[in-house]
């Protein structure tokens, strides 16, 4: 029986290939997630192990708040230390060093007068830290700081903005710093903390321009004496800390380091990732189904001989079984591998969407290997050994048939249950969106689990319809060709909806998370274009939260084409107990531009003690006018502040606003993130541009917007992930399209008398490739529509879910998902090239041999 | 098609339909080589019914698929009417098949998804041609299909399928109609109905048929019999009757 196997595998090379490819891609993007996961969790190990290879133990407050993201990044803020403190902490026995460290923001300009550095990684200045142990950077040219105005960049920053030692820059902290690049170091052997920016000034002058208070820095560093350990260190050291203070080892540093990291970045990147394999694998197993399910079918004359033969059902089975595992074997092992070249392609997507990832060798765990090729046995054997008990089932007499033996008419039982599970799904679905409650999402999803699976069931009953309804108009349009193609669609409803189906889930998922973006992003644009009033916004960019000076906003209203120049700066404070972000502004002038829509109390007369809170806010915490609440500052001061305006509009604002006046005496570096100006009645958009991008250019150069780019900036983040989504998910896209071609290869294989019969009574090879990519298109058409229905339904569902958290209203983007339904034609007419070339080179008097 | 009234002029009174003049096919390669047709030169005459005969082997399909535009000589010329068809490209060939050329197989004539009507018009629905109504008329009637037109072949019998399959073979009015073989897999009342619409679109239609054939029965519907052995025309036979093939069979093994 084995030997069977074998010369089956040997005979269909081919629709063996197409098989191993699905699995192979399904395979290699799981374990490139994997692999890239853990590439980044080692490669942060080892950045945060080297940052703090000399640290022996660190002093710095235990007073941080911690804002989580809601509308924006996350934000973080902790208590500085004193500077003396590392004085006193040098008089310990043991301590070997101890230097005051200071760390805050600060964008270096490159010699192009651009900024360096992308939107993802932090954009740091600070002081040059002197003891060359205590210190991760070290010089590699020139030398150390020694005035106010020199500094020293890390080796990837001066590269990138092609700075040497000698040159004349800018360094924004935010306000423009003029500063000459007097040594460039390497960070370990590399070029830099991942792709980090860091520029050092001597002590003073990052007091003078990143704290902007002398006597104070971020932290104490503390290294040791030859023989004194770390723990024996910070023990002799907390005395001095002084209150409110913490003192940690090296060791429990790095750790807390890393950890953050995993906590807030991998594992969503990797969870995200996951997810994207987990579709990618999805889709990979209907198209393994569907191949088998024929393979099978075909076969089933033959096993049919054997059986009346002798052989016994189990033999069927087995050698199915022995087949699927094959190909799993050797498609698992070469995915795993091919996952190494994916974590590249990976990386380099997060890249070029601006997101830097730390780079490094491959981390390859043995646990990939092992998830990866359980699950690529497990998932060629489900989707092979089903198929193949139905086909042992086969009467040997029924097998021996002249025609197709596959059963043509769905059952009636499937027609039930899809029906059943599609609308039990469709029930929970509205029943979770309508009712709402507590776990919406959770219960949404699994109705959205339920409708697909139900669709699925159900596709095979809809099929013949169906593609008898997308292939109409071709009987119009491309006469016998056209109705030849809309036959062989049709004329196997399971065949057509299995293959269908791969690309319906892929086509179902990228329709959901468009109209889900497009729906946020429309009601972005909705309210933002509904607050903005002003004609012009200066922006650093919505990621990383870039800064500008507070000086900025001023020196614009001072233009003659400017009426009214509002700056908006960001910060976190604690309020009773909760870290919140909160939005710094000139508020009496912020309402000229922004229509925050203030319901109550009156926003442009905020005192130093008051804020302005969004109605959501407002109604989480019960708050009405004058209602009073303790406030934090990250320089550890509190007041008590009171309610003074309830606005409606949070999408530019956030949950609060203050005036610049409470938060300017808390800040360690006030900084704007925007800038809001409404420009001179009778001044043109192009003149008011360019007065005052002259202004901001000068000033290290933020992008200067109109309305409409504005908006358009606004909702970048949404589009920047949903560009990443698209390319994620073009793989499960293309592992369907390979299923369609398998599936076509195989049919094709499958009549080849029938197109022997019709080249001889003369079609043209030209009308016969014709006929094969359009049973391809109406396949691939049928395919589209469901996901698209599938995914518009989800997507609808998701943001009703959503929008109870008012976060978007549903809008269905009709040109997206007009280009996707154009899409997946083309993507049919490029799954049938190879098919119909095949077909069409077949000999006209050999196919009519073939029996 | 321009050469299907072409008349080869006073002296001979019957067009010639279809002719191979020196033609050789030779299979496999030197060592291997199979010589299925060894220079031979025959005339299928218009408005007549051939049949061709020989043993197991002896070229008949060959000659018909070389003829009829399926297959290409290794030398010699093949001609349609007045057309070579050795100079022609897969294309051409395809076109000539389509417009003048029709065929019944063995077996499997039909396109399953299509129903019988759909399968009688398919050269000239692949085409673009509008069927002659009258004459769709006259050729379903004449295989006696009216109330089964719209069947699928799987709804239909083995005989009712070749008659689909001659219909089709009649319905573009094509300038002859080669069947291999017709009545090879249907019984022998089946098989006398199907001979006798082929002889009956002859004599009535004016149309040519060219039949290959084992049965002697079969073959003396035909107006004559041209005899192939190992790939050479061994004989001719003019009016056949089942006696006289029977004894020009045995004389050719003799
Ligand atoms: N495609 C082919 N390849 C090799 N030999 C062939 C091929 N087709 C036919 N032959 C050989 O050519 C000879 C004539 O075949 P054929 O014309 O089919 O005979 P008939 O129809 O009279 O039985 C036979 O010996 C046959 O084996
Ligand atoms: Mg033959």
């Amino acid at each position: 029986m084995l030997n069977v196997t074998l010369k089956g595998l040997a005979a269909h090379k081919r629709r063996l290939f197409g098989t191993c490819l699905a699995v192979f891609l399904g395979i290699a993007f799981l374990s490139g997630t994997l692999v890239l996961g853990d590439t980044l969790r080692a490669n942060f190990d080892t950045l945060f192990a080297d940052a703090n290879a000399g640290t022996d133990a660190i002093v710095r407050s235990a007073s941080t708040i911690e804002a989580d993201g809601g509308r924006g990044p996350d934000l973080d803020g902790r208590t500085l230390v004193p500077s003396a403190l590392a004085d006193r902490v040098r008089s310990v026995a043991g301590v070997a060093a101890a230097e005051p460290s200071i760390e805050g923001y600060g964008q270096l300009i490159g010699n192009d007068g651009k900024a360096i550095g992308g939107n993802g990684p932090p954009r740091l200045a600070g002081n040059w830290i002197t003891d060359p142990e205590l210190n991760p950077y070290k010089l590699v040219e020139g030398r150390a700081p020694q005035t106010t105005g020199e500094v020293v960049v890390n080796r990837g920053a001066a590269e990138a903005g092609k700075l040497r030692v000698g040159d004349t820059t800018i360094v924004q902290t935010p306000e423009p710093v003029p500063v000459t690049v007097v040594g460039i170091a390497s960070f370990g052997t590399g070029d830099g903390f991942g792709e980090v920016t860091f520029t050092a000034f001597n002590l003073q002058g990052a007091e003078a321009h990143v704290t902007k208070k002398p006597g104070v820095a971020s932290s104490i560093v503390v290294r040791a004496e030859p023989g004194v350990n770390e723990e024996v260190l910070a023990e002799r050291v907390r005395p001095l800390a002084g209150d409110g203070n913490e003192v940690l080892t090296g060791t429990q540093f790095t750790a807390e380091s890393t950890d953050q990291i995993g906590r807030d970045f991998l594992d969503i990147f990797t969870t995200f990732l996951t997810v994207f394999a987990g579709v990618a694998l999805l889709v990979a197993s209907f198209s393994i189904y569907n191949t088998f399910s024929i393979l099978v079918a075909q076969r089933s004359r033959e096993s049919a001989l054997l059986r009346a033969l002798g052989a016994a059902r189990a033999q069927i089975v087995t050698s199915v079984v022995v087949e699927a595992l094959l190909i799993g074997l050797v498609a698992s092992v070469a995915g795993l591998l091919g996952g190494v070249a994916i974590a590249g392609l990976l990386k380099g997507l997060f890249d070029s969407f601006g997101f830097s990832l730390p780079a490094g060798g491959l981390a390859f765990q043995a646990s990939t290997a092992v998830i990866c090729m359980v699950v690529g046995m497990v998932v060629t054997l489900a989707a092979g050994v089903f198929p193949a008990v139905k086909a042992s089932r086969v009467a040997p007499v029924a097998a021996l048939r002249e025609h197709a033996v596959e059963a043509v008419r769905a059952s009636r039982l499937r027609a039930v249950a899809g029906a059943v599970l599609t609308a039990l799904g469709v029930a929970v679905v509205l029943s979770a969106v309508l009712g709402g409650g507590d776990s919406v999402l959770a219960v949404a999803g699994l109705g959205a689990v339920l409708t697909m699976v139900g669709v699925v069931v159900f596709g095979p009953v809809v099929a013949r319809p169906a593609a008898g309804v997308v292939g109409w108009p071709l009987l119009r349009l491309r006469g016998v060709t056209g109705a030849l193609a809309r036959q062989n669609a049709m004329r196997n409803p399971r065949r057509t909806s299995g293959t269908a189906a791969a690309l319906m889930v892929g086509v179902g998922v990228v329709t959901l998370f468009t109209v889900f973006a497009a729906s946020i992003r429309s009601s972005i644009d909705d309210t933002v274009s509904r607050s903005f009033g002003g004609d012009l916004v200066v922006n650093t960019g919505s990621f990383g939260g870039g800064g500008l000076s507070p000086a900025l906003a001023p020196e614009l209203a001072a233009l003659p084409e400017v009426r009214t120049a509002v700056g908006l700066g960001q910060g976190v404070v604690q309020v009773d107990g909760d870290g919140k972000r909160i939005t710094v502004a000139d508020v009496a002038n912020l309402g000229k531009v922004l229509d925050l829509e203030v319901q109550e109390g009156a926003l442009e007369r905020l005192g130093p003690t008051e804020m302005a809170v969004s109605s959501d806010e407002a109604e989480a915490q019960g708050w009405s006018i004058g209602s009073t609440a303790g406030i934090r500052f990250v320089d550890g001061a509190t007041a008590s502040f009171t309610v003074a305006a309830i606005y409606d509009v949070g999408d530019v604002a956030g949950d609060y606003v203050v005036s610049r006046a409470a938060w300017a005496p808390h800040a360690g570096q006030d900084v704007d993130s925007q800038v809001l100006i409404g420009l001179e009645q009778g001044v043109g958009l192009t003149a008011g541009k360019a007065a005052v991008t002259a202004v901001t250019a000068a000033a290290g150069g933020a992008s200067v917007l109109d309305r409409k780019e504005y908006v358009a900036s606004v909702a970048q983040g949404v589009d920047m992930m949903l560009g990443i989504v698209y390319v994620l998910l073009f793989l499960a896209i293309v592992i369907a399209l390979m299923g369609i071609a398998n599936t076509l290869s195989l049919a094709i294989h499958e009549r080849t008398r029938e197109l022997g019969l019709l080249r001889a009574v003369g079609q043209t090879r030209r009308q016969l490739r014709a006929m094969v990519r359009w049973e391809s298109v109406i396949i691939a058409l049928f395919g589209t529509v469901g996901g698209l229905g599938l995914g518009v339904f989800l997507g609808w569902a998701l943001v009703q879910a959503a929008s109870a958290e008012g976060f978007a209203t549903f809008a269905a983007p009709t040109g997206q998902l007009a280009v996707v339904l154009v899409a997946g034609a083309v993507a049919g007419v490029l799954a049938g090239l190879g098919p119909a070339r095949r077909a069409a080179r077949l000999d006209v008097l050999q196919a009519i041999g073939t029996s | 098609m321009t050469s299907t009234t072409t008349s080869t002029g006073e002296t001979t009174a019957i067009r010639v339909a279809a002719r191979a003049v020196h033609a050789t096919k030779i299979y496999g390669s030197e060592s291997t080589e199979v010589r299925a047709l060894d220079d031979v030169s025959v005339e299928l005459p218009g408005g007549r019914f051939t049949a061709v005969m020989g043993p197991s082997g002896s070229g008949k399909s060959t000659l018909m698929h070389c003829v009829a535009g399926l297959d290409t000589l290794t030398s010699g010329q093949v001609f349609l009417g007045t057309l070579e068809l050795g100079a022609l490209s897969d294309k051409e060939l395809t076109l000539v098949r389509r417009e003048q050329v029709g065929f019944v197989f063995q077996a499997f004539n039909l396109l399953p998804t299509l129903t019988a009507l759909e399968n009688i018009t398919l050269p000239l629905d692949l085409a673009g041609a509008k069927p002659d109504p009258d004459w769709l008329d006259t050729v379903v009637d004449t295989v006696g299909l009216r109330d089964r037109l719209s069947h699928r072949p799987s709804e239909l019998s083995g005989g009712q399928q070749q008659r689909v399959a001659v219909a089709r073979a009649l319905a573009s009015r094509p300038q002859i109609v080669f069947a291999d073989e017709p009545t090879g897999n249907l019984d022998s009342r089946a098989g006398a109905e199907i001979l006798a619409f082929m002889a009956a679109a002859v004599r009535d239609m004016g149309q040519t048929v060219a039949m290959v054939t084992h049965d002697p029965v079969a073959a003396s519907y035909a107006d004559a019999v041209v005899f192939l052995a190992d790939g050479r025309v061994a004989g001719h036979l003019a009016d056949p009757t089942p006696q006289t093939v029977l004894d020009s069979l045995k004389s050719l093994k003799g």
